[in-house]
């Protein structure tokens, strides 16, 4: 096995793939950012490198450096996690000149998927449907973008050649507002991965997000892990995942299709590893390729709950060259589970991004629940990076327990100093789409909202108003305390000081 | 000490009798509040119920986070009132806009110059925040007075970027 891996990452993927290599007994390498000197995944890892400044693109994203430090440190493997450089074919390639082992597939399957275009037409001649798009055309100018759309028709979808996460993806309703939204696109994927080039895609509306994790060995052999239902995002971002998805519930003909279809793609690019197909299935159960990630993906512990395989763990066997531990009629998946995305995000201010020291952090334990994270007291989190700062998964016998016991756990939940989406989380728990399963990609643009939402609930009006007079009450008095003392007082200085003191 | 606690218009009279008593409305309860680990997460335990919430100042009022639930709630004392009321007389009727950060971030482009005219919607500048990139708009017609923010600099949230004077017109209702 591996002596040593030098993982590529940071925050709560950087500190799980950390585990997994601990597990394994394999020595781990952290790399560190000046922001991220007090990060977890520093801590916790056997040696740690500082690789440059803040910006990802000064230290994360700095290829040329992380390999040079592996190759110093004796490192036998590079694990990328997912973002930053996991997609990236030069950085693949890069690795095994150096002699490293990337944990992931080849550089090839990386370029092959990694350009959605190309993508798009290695699957689509291997027989599997596509959603209408300016896939395998290369890369288009404005103008020639601006003729095709009306062809294919609108609502489309603007989205970067090299994209993920919702970066550089827009709605596009009409052809006026077209031009403004390619610019900003563009301009977003360049800063996001360095590339500016972007294509367009068929809306498909009412349309559910469902996406398939495939292992590959360097063998040939490739398996499936069932299904993840990823439709509740918000501007694209996944906030919800779950396994099994409640629209394909038991429609298990479906399901054995698109896992094999699934499996089919991969093969088509040669894959090995970790990877995930992501499919639109619209309501007439119609399911059609999206892309192929080429990853771990965030939100893998769904499927590790459901089918109990550590799929970090399998990365790195057969990345080694191991052959994979199970085969597809031994993948079974029990019960339910569902992963909420906490983000440093205001939902109550529009999901703005909240920055600062985190002063308290109470994380749920207790039956069936699983916290993925980097962070805890004291730790600063800096406007540089992702704002996903914690995974919080449920397994439940039924799908009916898992919402309960994530209700249960969300509640526990407490992070003091920045803004989270946990009440975001608890409003979804509580709303009928989604206790009965009956939700798709728009749901949370378009029919929820945390204020209507909020009518419907039980509400603590009078212990809100207790709450806070309580409150209000200790500060005045402790301000009089300190303030109260007769002598001389400025009237300017009792105006502005005791705001300082609330801070 | 007697307040007022408003939330959702509704207004609740809160009389505080002591540190562990108070009145509220008719009925005189039993309170015990503790900041836990001395942040503003609170547990508060009323006649033996248990309650744990956030409590934040949110610009002169409080924002509490109860159980999933965001609620507001004015709170006003006769102190307060009083000085309410003497400082209403300075606020004078300001009709520029002042655009502050909505959150921290990085000026990736500012796209106006002080001076210039803009129109309503168009984009000032694009600030970038945990990946995302945000365009900040004018949401009036005006001209760019007093830019403090180039290309390149971070910004804390709610720090001024610039102000927008409207054009004046003869009937600027005052």
């Amino acid at each position: 096995m591996f002596k040593k891996i030098l993982i590529a990452n940071r925050g709560e993927i950087a500190v799980r793939i950390l585990r997994a290599c601990r597990e394994l007994g394999i020595k781990t390498i952290a790399i560190y950012s000046e922001a991220d000197r007090q990060a977890l995944h520093v801590r916790f890892a056997d040696e740690a490198y500082l690789i440059g400044p803040s910006p990802a693109r000064e230290s994360y994203l700095r290829g040329d450096r992380i390999i040079d430090i592996a190759r110093k440190s004796g490192a036998d493997a590079i694990h990328p996690g997912y973002g930053f450089l996991a997609e990236r074919a030069d950085f693949a390639s890069g690795c095994v000149d150096a002699g490293l082992v990337f944990i992931g597939p080849k550089a090839s399957s990386i370029a092959a998927m990694g350009d959605k275009a190309i993508a798009r037409t290695t699957v689509a001649k291997a027989g599997v449907t596509i959603v209408p798009g300016t896939e395998g055309e290369g890369p288009l100018r404005d103008d020639e973008l601006l003729a095709i759309a009306p062809i294919i028709g609108f609502p489309l979808l603007i989205k970067a050649t090299s994209g993920g996460g919702g970066k550089g993806m827009r709605d596009v309703h009409n052809i006026q507002e077209m031009p403004e939204l390619l610019l900003s696109a563009r301009r977003e994927a360049e800063s996001s991965f360095g590339d500016g080039n972007v294509y367009l895609e068929k809306l498909v509306e009412g349309a559910h997000h469902i996406e398939f994790q495939i292992m590959a060995d360097q063998f040939g052999n490739v398996i499936h892990l069932g299904e993840r239902e990823c439709s509740i995002q918000r501007r694209h971002q996944k906030l919800i995942e779950e396994s099994p998805s409640p629209f394909l519930a038991d429609d298990e003909p479906l399901r054995q299709r698109m896992g094999a279809v699934a499996v089919q793609a991969a093969l088509a690019v040669d894959y090995a590893n970790a990877g995930t197909i992501e499919f639109l299935v619209d309501k007439e159960r119609n399911f059609y390729f999206l892309e192929m990630n080429t990853r771990l993906q965030v939100e893998h512990p769904v499927t590790e709950t459901v089918t109990g395989m550590d799929i970090v763990t399998e990365q790195i066997r057969v990345a080694f060259g191991l052959p994979l531990s199970r085969k597809q009629e031994s993948i079974r998946c029990r019960g339910a589970a569902i992963e909420c995305r906490i983000n440093a995000e205001d939902p109550y201010n529009n999901f703005l991004p909240s920055t600062g020291r985190i002063t308290l952090t109470q994380p749920p334990t207790g039956p069936g629940v699983r916290i993925d994270t980097g962070i805890y007291a004291g730790f600063e989190i800096s406007p540089y990076y992702d704002p996903l700062i914690t995974k919080m998964i449920v397994w439940g016998e039924t799908r009916l327990q898992a919402i309960v016991r994530m209700r249960r756990a969300l509640e526990e939940y407490k992070i003091v100093g920045i803004r989270t989406n946990i009440p975001f989380h608890q409003t979804m728990m509580d709303t009928y789409p989604f206790i009965t399963g009956k939700y798709d990609t728009r749901f949370v643009e378009e029919q929820f909202s945390m204020i209507d939402a909020a009518e419907n609930r039980e509400l603590y009006l009078d212990i809100a108003a207790l709450m806070a007079t309580m409150v209000a009450y200790g500060q005045m008095e402790h301000r009089a305390q300190v303030y109260g003392q007769p002598g001389n007082r400025s009237n300017w200085k009792w105006a502005n000081r005791p705001e300082k003191l609330i801070r | 000490m007697k307040y007022i606690a408003e939330v959702d218009g509704l207004e609740f009279p809160v009389e505080i009798l002591d540190e562990h008593h108070a009145r509220f409305g008719e009925e005189i309860l039993e309170v015990d509040l503790a900041a836990v680990s001395g942040q503003p997460l609170y547990s508060m335990i009323v006649n033996g119920e248990s309650f744990e919430g956030y409590v934040y100042p949110d610009e002169g009022s409080w924002q509490v986070l109860l159980l999933g639930c965001s609620y507001s709630v004015n709170i006003e004392d006769e102190r307060e009132k009083r000085l309410r009321s003497s400082e209403s007389g300075l606020i004078r009727a300001d009709l520029e806009f002042t655009l502050k950060a909505p959150m921290p971030g990085l000026a990736i482009d500012v796209q106006v110059n002080e001076g210039q005219q803009v129109k309503k919607g168009q984009t000032l500048i694009i600030l970038e925040s945990m990946k995302m990139q945000n365009d900040l708009r004018a949401p009036i017609a005006g001209s760019i007075v007093r830019l403090r923010i180039k290309v390149g600099e971070s910004v804390q949230q709610k720090q001024i970027l610039l102000c927008i004077v409207p054009n004046s017109s003869g009937d600027t209702q005052i």
